[in-house]
């Protein structure tokens, strides 16, 4: 393997050379960044939101008129769409999961006011709420139907809650939940009953309250206006919701049915930025890798057509059209590999930017590594056509004068 | 017109060294027609690329239409060239995408001359060269000569002090050959001086005067008409 | 010389017209994605109201916790919206020449003749925030200062909710449904759609502005919900609309028109000496800091240009870079094939700068095509983009700055490309190709 030869003829004419490894060098620095930031948006994405989001809708309630009676809808409401066949379970809740909107407050767990404040994301729920939602009851029990409120006086902690499984264990750690006491700061209290499995809340990728702080409440909420969460039997969903909008719609005095949506369309919403950048990113990446791959066949075969009299008299000097074939992938080779190595140098220079300026976590080797083994293995692809046309040029063309 | 004095050119590479021109000297007069012959490798290309501003000398001076040229920058060397020396090619390096007119344009074209000036120039340089009617036609619809003559009228449009022709003929047949030497005649007999660079002796007996190169130096002087039989040729 | 230049360069590109048409087409993918995340970036990061940034300020002032700032990151920074209290108070006494206290709420309209009620977001603001914001109207003009302090039954309708109820006429002096109160319309908004929305960062940037608006004071004689970021700190028993309206809890915003330095100061030192009267109250636990931000300071703080807007334009000039550095190749392949003509025209007394010009124009030329190119994809990388942005057209319409910046660009990324090139072919020897014996 000629690779000396090769690398001086190689360093003798450089500039198309470098200008075809800068190419390389800064296509890897992106596509390394591009995948390690595409895999966490669409891990994002798939995030399992811990209730049964494909069976779920959601429709809103508003009352608008001086004779509107909120309790009365409401109980009106719930046994209306508990008797819809396909309507497996329903509650009240004052807001969406994951759609951006929602109520947080903190909880200590003491009544010392210098104890440490840990907010909560809560929902305003009954108690068909585990079931209503697609949970699982962990520990301890989910609430009676007679210590949901409906009408709360204010919105001061209830008496009971329930805690999703991550918020027990900011709460308490190790310790189990059920049975002990959270407070406020205002020195009311309230005894944990039970620990369901882990759900997302109102706000994603948040910390305070996290994105599982989960704590539910046992009443209604203080307007004249709520929302309802219906789980309905798998594959029904579509059909159910303008079932349930013409039963919501028909029922009720005084209020407004302002929308009955699947959880879907809060997922959408919520998720768009990120799919926007996932779609972005990947066809730059596509458009810069084939823009490269080009760059690499447009020196191949400039290389090729101006040395034809070079490569005719090897020829005639015994070397076979697989040895000039050969000759043109190591050269690449070469080219790609040390485009590559700058590239990864690159790459990790971007990665160190994109942590300072936009605090992203550092960029795993594997991302670079594997990005630089693709992008030298399609540079090397790419030149197989030039080099192949070199491989078939006629030794005569050695002794031609013209 | 044309005064060179004891010029030298060397060409270094890492290895070797090639004295292509030593010594040279050569005085040509305004309206004189002269012939610089000698064998290949001899220095002739050398002395035509020098004379012709494309190549600066290593020594010895050079003074062109009384101006020292050996010390110019390329700006001013390109100016001068452009307009005072008319180039005749071998291979009449005409550029191919442009037609005659174009091509006799372009020395006009860095001139400064306005559209008019230069129309007027073109069509003037055509008629004497006898190929106005071809105007519009494009390098690969003419015959060697024809090409040749289009070069010949390039070179001439901007009113040269002198002709320096590499070969002119060189890739002619004997008839266009013939055409284009009784041209060159006509064209110094109306005043202009060429300096004619070749290695065929039947060429150089056209001229007043043959300059013979060997090595890198002048060897003879004598005019042509004038030299002994068994001189050296 | 340069109609010169122009037409020999369009010899040379018919003369190549798959490499031209590569190297065009690499600098207008360059240019096109460039495009499509600028335009984006360009209209995230405007000012709408550029030309009043210098007298409009935002109010905030430090109620908050003595224990936690309101922004852990950013503990110097105030709650970004205040307590009802407090912006009734500051419309009602402070100097200046006009003062907006404003907030959301959300309502039901009955639109009648057998439609069914739906949900409106309304803006809660007293009457100077159509002057003060440059709002315009289509028909009628908003309410005045005996209106303002009654809460008068009246509503400025936008023109989109204009059109849903009644059709794009002029509806003034017809009436509306709301949550079972009839309201007068008494003006309809033209076109306004602010991008961003600056006067209300807190609660979407890019929505788009409200349907409708209403008297600031019905919002308290009604007790009409809130619609946005409601955050508090104390411990305080909240049983209804009427208890957050009196409570330490933020969910107002304040603007202030102060068209001099000095009018800035005055506010600036009336609002403290404010802060400090109600410090004797037993409010404000925390030490002073009452800041004023113009828009521009305002739009910075909630660094409204997301970080994915940055980090795509980032990507985008790492694409345009290696076009660019592509089309050098192309150009330096092309240029050095064709040096015979090069050295003709220098045997003929061209200089190196002219000829140097010459190859400069010659990419400059596809570099201009390249911008008309990459402008085209560009406009379909948006159009493309819009179903991504969720109708958020504003983000995504190219107007005249950005074409010409494309354009520009193109041409620059071209002129980049070129210089080497140019100056490569511009030192040839001429002697070497001229075929001299």
């Amino acid at each position: 393997m000629e690779i000396r030869p090769i690398l001086s003829a190689l360093l003798r004419n450089r500039t198309g050379a470098v200008l075809v490894g800068l190419q390389v060098a800064i296509t890897l620095a992106v596509i390394a960044n591009a995948f390690f930031i595409i895999e966490r948006r669409l891990e994002k994405i798939n995030r399992p939101t811990g209730i049964a989001t494909p069976d779920l809708i959601f429709a809103s309630s508003e009352g608008y008129t001086p004779d509107y009676q909120h309790v009365a809808t409401l109980d009106g409401d719930l046994a209306l769409l508990k008797g819809i066949p396909g309507v497996v379970a329903v509650t009240p809740i004052n807001s969406v999961p994951l759609s951006g909107g929602g109520s947080a407050n903190v909880y200590q767990t003491s009544p010392d006011p210098k104890a440490p404040l840990i907010p909560g994301n809560y929902f305003e729920v009954n108690a068909d709420f585990v079931d209503a939602l697609g949970l699982k009851l962990l520990a301890g029990r989910s609430f009676r139907p007679g210590e949901f409120v409906a009408a709360p006086a204010n919105n001061d902690l209830p008496s009971l809650v329930v805690v999703s499984a991550t918020m027990a264990q900011k709460l308490f750690g190790d310790v189990p939940a059920v049975g002990r006491r959270v407070y406020d700061n205002a020195g009311k209290s309230a005894e944990v009953i039970g620990v369901v499995s882990d759900m997302q809340g109102s706000w994603i990728d948040n910390t305070r309250p996290g994105s599982y702080d989960i704590v539910f409440h046992p009443q209604g909420g203080l307007g004249k206006y709520w929302d309802y969460a219906i789980r309905v039997r798998p594959g029904e969903r579509d059909r159910m919701i303008p079932v349930i909008e013409r039963a919501l719609n028909g029922h009720g005095h005084g209020r407004a049915i302002h929308w009955v949506r699947p959880h879907e369309y809060w997922l959408t919403r919520t998720f768009r930025a990120d799919r926007r950048m996932v779609v972005f990113l990947t066809t730059l990446v596509v458009l810069m890798t084939a823009v490269t791959a080009l760059g690499i066949v447009g020196l191949a075969t400039f290389h090729v057509n101006s040395r034809q009299k070079q490569i005719g008299t090897r020829r005639a000097l015994g070397a076979r059209r697989a040895d000039i074939v050969r000759y043109f992938m190591v050269e690449n080779g070469l080219l790609g590999v040390s485009g590559a190595a700058v590239g990864v140098l690159l790459a990790y220079a971007a990665s160190g930017w994109l942590t300072r300026a936009f605090e992203l976590p550092p960029l795993p080797l594997g991302y670079v590594a594997a990005s630089a083994v693709a992008l030298v293995a399609l540079g090397q692809a790419a030149v197989l056509w030039p080099a192949r046309r070199a491989g078939a040029i006629d030794p005569a063309v050695a002794t031609r004068t013209v | 017109m044309l005064d060179m004095k004891h010029i030298t050119k060397v060409y270094r590479t890492d290895l070797v060294e090639t004295h292509a021109l030593r010594d040279f000297t050569l005085n040509v007069a305004e309206g004189e027609f002269v012939a610089v012959t000698g064998p290949s490798g001899s220095g002739k290309t050398t002395f035509l690329n020098i004379a012709g501003l494309l190549e600066s000398a290593d020594g010895g001076s050079y003074r062109l239409d009384g101006e020292d040229v050996g010390t110019l920058g390329d700006d001013a060397r390109s100016r001068i060239r452009n307009q005072k020396i008319g180039f005749i090619f071998q291979g009449f390096n005409l550029i191919p995408d442009l037609d005659v007119f174009d091509n006799v344009d372009v020395p006009l074209r860095y001139r400064g001359f306005n559209a008019r000036e230069r129309k007027a120039r073109i069509e003037r340089s055509l008629e004497l060269v006898g190929l106005a009617a071809r105007m519009r036609h494009l390098p690969a619809q003419l015959s060697g000569g024809q090409q040749q003559r289009v070069a010949i009228a390039r070179a001439l449009a901007g009113d040269p002090r002198f002709l320096l022709a590499d070969e002119p003929t060189g890739n002619l047949d004997s008839l266009m050959a013939r055409q284009i030497m009784d041209l060159l005649a006509e064209i110094n007999r109306q005043g202009t001086t060429i300096v004619l660079v070749t290695h065929d002796p039947e060429l150089a007996r056209r001229a007043h005067r043959n300059i013979h190169v060997m090595d890198g130096e002048v060897s003879d002087l004598k005019p042509y008409a004038n030299r002994a039989a068994g001189a050296v040729a | 010389m340069l109609a010169y230049y122009l037409k020999l360069a369009w010899l040379s590109l018919k003369r190549t017209p798959a490499i031209t048409a590569l190297m065009i087409g690499a600098i207008a993918l360059g240019i096109g994605a460039t495009t499509t995340t600028l335009t984006v970036y360009h209209r995230m990061s405007t000012n709408p109201i550029a030309h009043k940034n210098a007298v409009l300020r935002a109010v905030t002032i430090d109620n908050w916790s003595a224990d936690t700032p309101w922004d852990q990151e950013h503990p110097e920074r105030p709650p970004s919206e205040l307590t009802y209290r407090d912006v009734v108070a500051i419309h009602r006494d402070a100097p200046a020449a006009r003062i907006v206290a404003m907030r959301k709420t959300a309502l039901t309209v009955e639109p009648g003749a057998g439609r069914p009620p739906y949900l409106v977001i309304a803006r809660l603001a007293t009457r100077e925030f159509f002057p003060m914001f440059d709002v315009p109207f289509e028909y009628g003009a908003g309410w005045d200062a005996a209106a303002d302090s009654a809460g008068a039954p009246v509503v400025v309708l936008s023109r989109e909710a204009n059109q849903k109820l009644f059709g794009d006429d002029n509806s003034v002096g017809k009436s509306v449904r709301l949550d079972g109160r009839d309201y007068r319309v008494i003006g309809v908004l033209a076109d306004w759609q602010p991008t961003p929305k600056f006067y209300d960062l807190n609660n979407g940037d890019f929505d788009t502005p409200e349907d409708i608006f209403l008297p600031f004071a019905l919002g308290a004689q009604l007790d009409l919900q809130p619609a946005g970021n409601v955050n508090c700190w104390k411990a305080e028993t909240l049983g209804g609309v009427h208890d957050l309206l009196g409570s330490e809890c933020v969910w107002h915003q304040l603007w202030a028109e102060l068209r001099t330095p000095a009018d800035v100061e005055r506010f600036q030192s009336w609002l403290d000496g404010y802060v400090a009267e109600q410090k004797k109250l037993g409010r404000f636990p925390r030490k002073l800091n009452n800041r004023l931000y113009d828009v521009d300071g305002w739009l910075a703080r909630y660094k409204v240009v997301g970080t994915d807007s940055r980090m795509l334009l980032a990507v985008s000039f790492a694409f345009l870079a290696v076009c660019v550095l592509n089309v050098i190749g192309l150009l330096l392949s092309r240029f050095l094939g064709a040096a015979g003509s090069s050295a003709i025209r220098r045997a003929l007394g061209a200089s190196r700068t002219e000829i140097f010009r010459q190859h400069l124009v010659e990419v400059g030329l596809v570099g201009a095509i390249a911008g008309l190119g990459g402008l085209g994809l560009g406009w379909a990388g948006l159009k493309a983009l819009q179903q991504l942005y969720g109708g958020y057209d504003q983000l995504t319409r190219l107007d005249f700055v950005m074409m010409l910046a494309a354009i520009g660009l193109a041409v620059l990324a071209g002129v980049l490309a070129g210089l080497y090139p140019a100056w490569r072919i511009c030192r040839v020897q001429p002697a070497g190709y001229l075929k001299t014996q």
